[in-house]
């Protein structure tokens, strides 16, 4: 399991796929972390819920970290690498659940550097512009925690997507929908329901103000309930399916 | 010895189509064993179930007495390789191998060797996205060769390979098989593989046709002889008159089948036809695999 799992590390290393995420994340963060901070008004950067806001964006991360989880599998049947994968490691369950773990770590990896450039980019420009700062010190962590924490399970998420949809392209495009889409639809018209929704469970773990939203530890144990099932659906399908 | 492979009444069905159909054969050690058959035979897709990746509707096969699935370490026991293209594109070929040999605990020193063994070892940190199909198929032997197998399991492994790529391939697959390991090899073309294999196992439609030594086959069918003469109609009947079947080559000479020269140069002679080539062809080998493969059709 430990020799499957440094191969899955390898693999997200040794090409620049996983790298091209991490700086487009990078990019994505700094921008939006950057612009509001510079360009909103005082007032709209004052007090707790919106210097939450403001220095959440590094949640972003969970996308990023998604889709590195989808190419983690799909690149794989993408590039018939799947084969002599599963030739070399004929137990699936182990390559899956260690493509989970390579999932993890580069979702951690994610969320530290998103979630960390986000808090230092607007701490400093917030102290420049003289707002005080609102949040304590157990609004970082929860920041920190939440975002980090989020990062790793989406990117087990994405592995299991990737697993449920093996196509990357189409895998790719029903993330984007969901996130972007799908789950703000249901949101907005059932928040009683939508906050059950992986990216609101996301957006209550790190303790954004919006209404409705569930409690901090609830979220998190929701995102891990949607990783888990997600998981077993991606586990039991890969065990099935023909390799062509 | 115990067979190397095993397959029972493999079976695999895709809607209406039955690709392989209740296909039983064994593989005996240290044999160089060719897998025959046209395209859309279901060679590829007895490999794949052979190796796992693939589930038989019915039947079962194993390797080494065991299922693939259920093999310790398979890598170790037997490489294979089924598509020449299963690479990432921006991963170097030494990368590649790594991938591979770490999830199996292998020690890193194992890629280099083998990438040497393939004669790769300068491209070894070049993007695979730079490699010839040639390079490919190496690259993809290579990674087969990682756990230093005894059984090798190769699917059209000459396909798009030039001449010089072919004649490397088998110089390659005789030394390894010159260790008493085992090989397994398909190819729809029995030329490409008919100067390395002792076994033929010709299948078609799924079924199997022909399971037998290259020499039996070989001994069944004469040689191809091509003759040319001015007078090639005349030539092509006194061979027929002899139950020689002939076929056209071009308009000054013709191929006339199962037989040799010395019987060829006879007829001519006692018929008094004027020769002008005579040339053994060497065997119709292909011919009995077309033939062997279209029976099955009608
Ligand atoms: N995944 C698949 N789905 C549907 N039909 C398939 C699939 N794989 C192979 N076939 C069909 O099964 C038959 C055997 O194919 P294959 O094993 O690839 O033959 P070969 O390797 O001898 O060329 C063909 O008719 C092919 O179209
Ligand atoms: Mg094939």
């Amino acid at each position: 399991m430990i020799s499957q799992i440094k191969a899955e590390v390898l693999k997200i290393r040794s090409t620049r796929t996983t790298l091209g995420l991490l700086l487009g994340m990078i990019a994505f963060a700094l921008l939006f972390s950057i612009l509001p901070g510079l360009l909103s008004h005082a007032a709209q950067l004052t007090g707790k819920d919106n210097q939450v806001n403001l220095l959440g964006i590094g949640a972003i991360s969970g996308i990023f970290a998604a889709l590195a989880g989808i190419m983690l599998v799909a690149s794989e049947y993408r590039f018939g690498t799947i084969r002599p994968t599963f030739l070399f490691s004929p137990n699936r369950g182990r390559v899956f659940a260690s493509k989970v773990v390579a999932g993890m770590l580069a979702g951690f990896v994610f969320g530290v550097v998103a979630e960390g450039l986000s808090i230092l980019v607007d701490f400093i420009i917030l102290r420049a512009r003289g707002i005080s700062i609102a949040l304590s010190g157990g609004d970082f962590a929860l920041l920190l925690v939440g975002a980090l924490v989020g990062a790793a399970l989406w990117g087990a998420i994405g592995v299991g997507l990737g697993a449920i949809v093996p196509n990357q392209v189409a895998a790719i495009i029903l993330l984007l929908a969901w996130g972007f889409v799908v789950e703000n639809l249901v949101f907005g018209l059932l928040p009683s329901v939508g906050r059950y929704l992986p990216v609101h469970a996301q957006d209550s773990m790190i303790g954004l103000s919006t209404p409705h939203l569930l409690a901090a530890g609830l979220g998190a144990v929701v995102l891990l309930a949607w990783t888990a099932g997600l998981g077993v659906i991606g586990l039991s399908l890969l065990r099935r399916r023909d390799v062509n | 010895m115990d067979p190397v492979v095993e397959s029972y009444g493999l079976t695999k069905r895709y809607g209406t189509v039955l690709a392989v159909d209740n296909l039983s054969f064994k593989l005996a050690p240290g044999t160089i064993t060719a897998f025959l058959g046209p395209n859309g035979a279901g060679k590829t897709t007895t490999l794949r179930m052979l190796l796992g990746l693939a589930r038989p509707t019915s039947g079962h096969a194993t390797i080494f007495g065991r299922p693939y699935v259920k093999l310790e370490k398979p890598a170790t026991r037997v490489g294979a390789v089924l598509e020449a293209t299963d690479f990432h594109p921006g991963r170097s070929g030494r990368d590649h191998l790594l991938t591979l040999s770490r999830s199996v605990g292998l020690p890193d020193s194992r890629a280099n060797e083998v990438m040497e063994l393939v004669e790769l070892e300068e491209s070894a940190k070049r993007r695979v996205k730079g490699y010839s199909l040639g390079m490919r198929q190496r690259l993809g032997l290579a990674s087969a060769l990682l756990g230093d197998p005894d059984l090798l399991i190769l699917d059209e492994p000459a396909n798009g390979l030039d001449p010089e790529g072919v004649r490397w391939l088998r110089d390659f697959l005789r030394s390894y098989a010159s260790r008493g390991r085992t090989v397994f090899v398909s190819s729809h073309v029995l030329a490409e593989v008919a100067q390395t294999v002792d076994q033929v196992l010709i299948i078609n439609h799924g079924r199997l046709v022909t399971e037998s030594s290259l020499q039996d086959l070989t001994s069944r069918v004469g040689d191809l002889v091509r003759v040319r003469s001015p007078r090639l109609s005349e030539l092509a009947e006194a061979l027929n008159r002899e139950g020689i079947k002939t076929t056209a080559s071009n308009d000054h000479s013709l191929l006339a089948h199962d037989t040799t020269s010395e019987r060829v140069g006879n007829i001519c002679f006692s018929a008094g036809i004027p020769l002008h080539e005579l040339v053994r062809e060497g065997s119709s080998l292909e011919e009995v695999f077309l033939e062997l493969t279209s029976e099955v059709e009608k």
